[in-house]
């Protein structure tokens, strides 16, 4: 039985073997883009290992070959003291369960290693701070096992490491709640590190080919300069427009914006990818098409009928009827970039617009007076009587899962988190923003769809004028007739009907 | 879980400032389903910490009782105290790496109980897919084993922190009984709960939010 397969474009091994994440590297492959080289151990020895507990047969010897013929493609040696080879090691099933298994970063870094990258890189500073990320994902994965420092046997307690993961319980709960089977496991990818920590010329990002909240044709995402990928996504660093790679790395700017190109070609679809530069070097490391919801979802898909990549009827197709009602929710439109005092992430969808508060208290207290939106730098139990006194919610950290979002959630009130921008001081009663500082009192409105947040009473529109929206559903009345007084859901409904006979109509 | 010695117990005056510290701003009946202790005695130790300058009241619609400045200090030094004196602190570090470790999950069931993804839109949870509920409801019931698992040792040695068990199982039991607002919007919604029994961990062991 054959366990590991190596990273390469002829690799014709499934999305059930290889995994999601491994399958859209040998996909970056094909279509010619930079992937650091690696191999793959596939789900059957994942399943293997989850039914016997413990790696299987056989597989010793496939991983020594497997690290053999990395070593011999980067003239390196893992572990070595001299032009030592690290490599990343992540789990990647057929079926994505985001942020639930475990991931570990700069493998092989052992004592001899890590001087020996110093060495190499003229820089020790940088050697060490990747072996501390090493011992902190070990230590976060493996509860204080005692880590090998050969390389082989880090290696091995890597690999046993992210096939367990398949089994916390959290992830177990995940299955379940999203009807993923519980015996597919996952496969593990091991890749040569790329260092987002090397230099002045390093850092990572993600990034769209097109805008997520909006479906517009520009594209959007975050980057952090000198720092590795994980710092992207975790939200605990600050990140930089995209955009901003166009002046300081205009050469990863411009194979940045081929990658999307070739990808966004490849899918017919809006994509969406994670990558690492090295010393002015851009790699890739993750590609998955976009999964736009609402708005944006409806644009993409007119605009790409538009540019003839797709048929208007697969662009009918494209859009649930369940997309359209989350077109239809107020919206801020048209404000001035000097009006935005911050960017969050939208997390209860609907405008709201009060006056700041910066604790729970005082919220109450103002609420009497008319509408308040609470700003928080988290928010807590105790912030509980300001979120049900307060008409909409902001917070300068925390994601799509975090208390404030939870509860404004539960209690249907907009709420934007993570706006990194912000800076609460509850005890001056004032947000600090963009430089200028806004005081207790001061009107601002936010947007729980984009994630805005923005001085003063801005125009809000339902989104329903989009113009976008009534191509699609013009589209859809020329496949299925006319019909005045129908709503959105009933045209397109109908029009799918025609397209996909057979089909249930929600 | 068994433990040498009877648990600890918490007195009154400083159980009734201590609620306030971790459930936040809150009318009197709150504080006294939150503290286990009957009303009038509540309110009673309430009007001493309030003449002390520990607490205050406010009227009105969202009145209730909330904790001075004053009031936050004396209880940071007192609960400090009573670790100690109770030499609790191991079992209470113990207790918190436990929740920590399952908080995350928790989070998780809250979102799926609120927001359910079908067609790759995340739209409200309406509750009319009865069978969706009872999944996350089952994940949740299998959580609540795994808490007794983690902080048992500490239910077992501070009565204070044993009030936390049965609230969520109260929670836990309603909901399942179809008191659906029982998971993430009452007032005494597991969620509710799990997050004063977070905040308390924190404010026990003297670690910042």
């Amino acid at each position: 039985m054959r366990w590991v397969y190596s990273l390469s474009p002829e690799l014709e091994e499934g999305w059930d073997v290889l995994g999601g994440k491994a399958h859209g590297l040998v996909v970056l492959r094909r279509l010619g883009l930079p992937v650091p080289p690696g191999f793959v151990i596939g789900t059957e020895a994942g399943r293997a290992f989850l039914r016997h507990g413990r790696l299987p047969d056989g597989l010793d010897d496939e991983l020594a070959a497997a690290v053999a013929e990395l070593e011999a493609t980067t003239h390196r040696t893992l572990g070595g003291p001299e032009r030592p080879l690290a490599v990343s090691v992540r789990s990647g099933g057929s079926v994505s369960m985001p942020g639930m298994m475990t991931t570990i970063l700069n493998l092989g870094l052992t004592a001899e290693a890590t001087a020996g990258l110093a060495a190499e890189a003229g820089d020790p500073r940088f050697a060490r701070d990747s072996r501390q990320r090493l011992l902190a994902s070990f230590a976060a994965s493996t509860g204080g096992e005692p880590i090998p420092n050969d390389a082989i046997g880090q290696l091995r307690l890597a690999v046993a490491a992210v096939f367990s993961s398949w089994d916390t319980p959290r992830a177990a709960t995940y299955r379940e709640l999203n009807g993923i089977p519980h015996d597919l496991g996952t496969a593990v990818t091991v890749q040569a590190m790329v260092f987002g920590n090397r230099d002045d010329h390093s850092g990572a990002g993600v990034a769209f080919s097109r805008n997520p909240n909006t479906g517009r044709r520009v594209p959007f995402g975050e980057v952090l300069f000198g720092r590795q990928g994980d710092d992207v996504v975790s939200g605990g660093s600050l990140t930089r427009p995209l955009h901003d790679l166009a002046d300081r790395e205009p050469a990863v700017w411009a194979g940045l914006l081929e990658a999307l190109r070739r990808v966004e070609e490849h899918h017919r679809d809006a994509c969406y990818l994670e990558f690492t530069f090295e010393a002015g070097q851009l790699w890739l490391l993750q590609a998955r098409p976009g999964r736009f919801a609402g708005a944006a979802a409806v644009r993409v898909a007119v605009d790409l009928a538009d540019e003839g990549v797709i048929g208007r009827h697969e662009a009918l197709l494209r859009i649930s009827p369940r997309h359209l009602q989350l077109v239809r929710v107020p919206r801020i439109v048209a404000v001035d970039e000097a009006d935005v005092l911050a960017r969050g992430l939208g997390a209860v969808p609907g405008v709201a617009v009060g006056r700041v508060a910066t604790t729970a208290d005082r919220a109450v207290r103002m609420a009497t007076d008319g509408p308040v939106i609470l700003v928080r730098p988290v928010t807590s139990p105790q912030d509980l009587p300001g979120l049900a006194a307060a008409a909409g919610v902001v917070t300068a950290r925390g994601g799509p899962a975090s208390h404030a979002a939870v509860v404004a959630r539960a209690m249907g009130k907009p709420a934007v988190v993570g706006a990194a921008g912000l800076a609460v001081d509850a005890a001056g009663a004032s947000v600090r923003a963009g430089g200028r500082a806004i005081p207790e009192g001061t009107a601002i409105a936010i947007d729980g769809t984009g994630g805005e947040v923005v001085m003063g009473a801005p125009r809000v529109a339902m989104t329903a004028a989009d113009p976008h929206l009534q191509r699609l559903l013009d589209w859809a009345d020329e496949v299925a007739g006319g019909g005045t007084g129908r709503g959105d859901t009933e045209r397109l409904g109908a029009a799918h009907a025609v397209l996909r006979p057979g089909a249930s109509i929600p | 879980m068994t433990r040498p010695g009877p648990a600890h117990a918490t007195g009154a005056d400083l159980l009734a400032l201590h609620t306030l510290r971790c459930i936040g701003f809150a009318s009197l009946d709150r504080v006294a389903a939150a503290s286990g202790l009957p009303e009038a005695e509540v309110e009673s130790e309430l009007i001493d910490l309030a003449v002390a300058g520990l607490v205050t009241r406010v009227a009105g619609e969202f009145g209730g009782w909330g904790l001075t400045e004053a009031g936050r200090a004396a209880d940071a030094e007192w609960i400090a105290g009573e670790l100690e004196r109770a030499g609790t602190r191991a079992v209470v570090a113990e207790a918190y790496d436990g929740f920590l470790a399952l908080n995350p999950e928790l989070l998780d069931l809250c979102a799926a109980w609120q927001i359910r993804s079908v067609d790759g839109v995340a739209s409200a949870n309406d509750h009319a897919d009865p069978a969706y509920d009872a999944r996350v409801l089952d994940r949740l019931t299998d959580l609540d084993w795994r808490v007794e698992v983690a902080c048992g040792g500490l239910f077992a040695a501070m009565l204070r922190f044993r009030r936390y068990r049965a609230r969520l199982g109260d929670a836990l039991a309603r909901a399942r009984s179809g008191a659906l607002e029982y998971v993430t919007e009452s007032t005494a919604s597991y969620h509710a709960v799990w997050f004063q029994l977070h905040e308390d961990l924190l404010a026990t062991l003297g670690i910042p939010r």
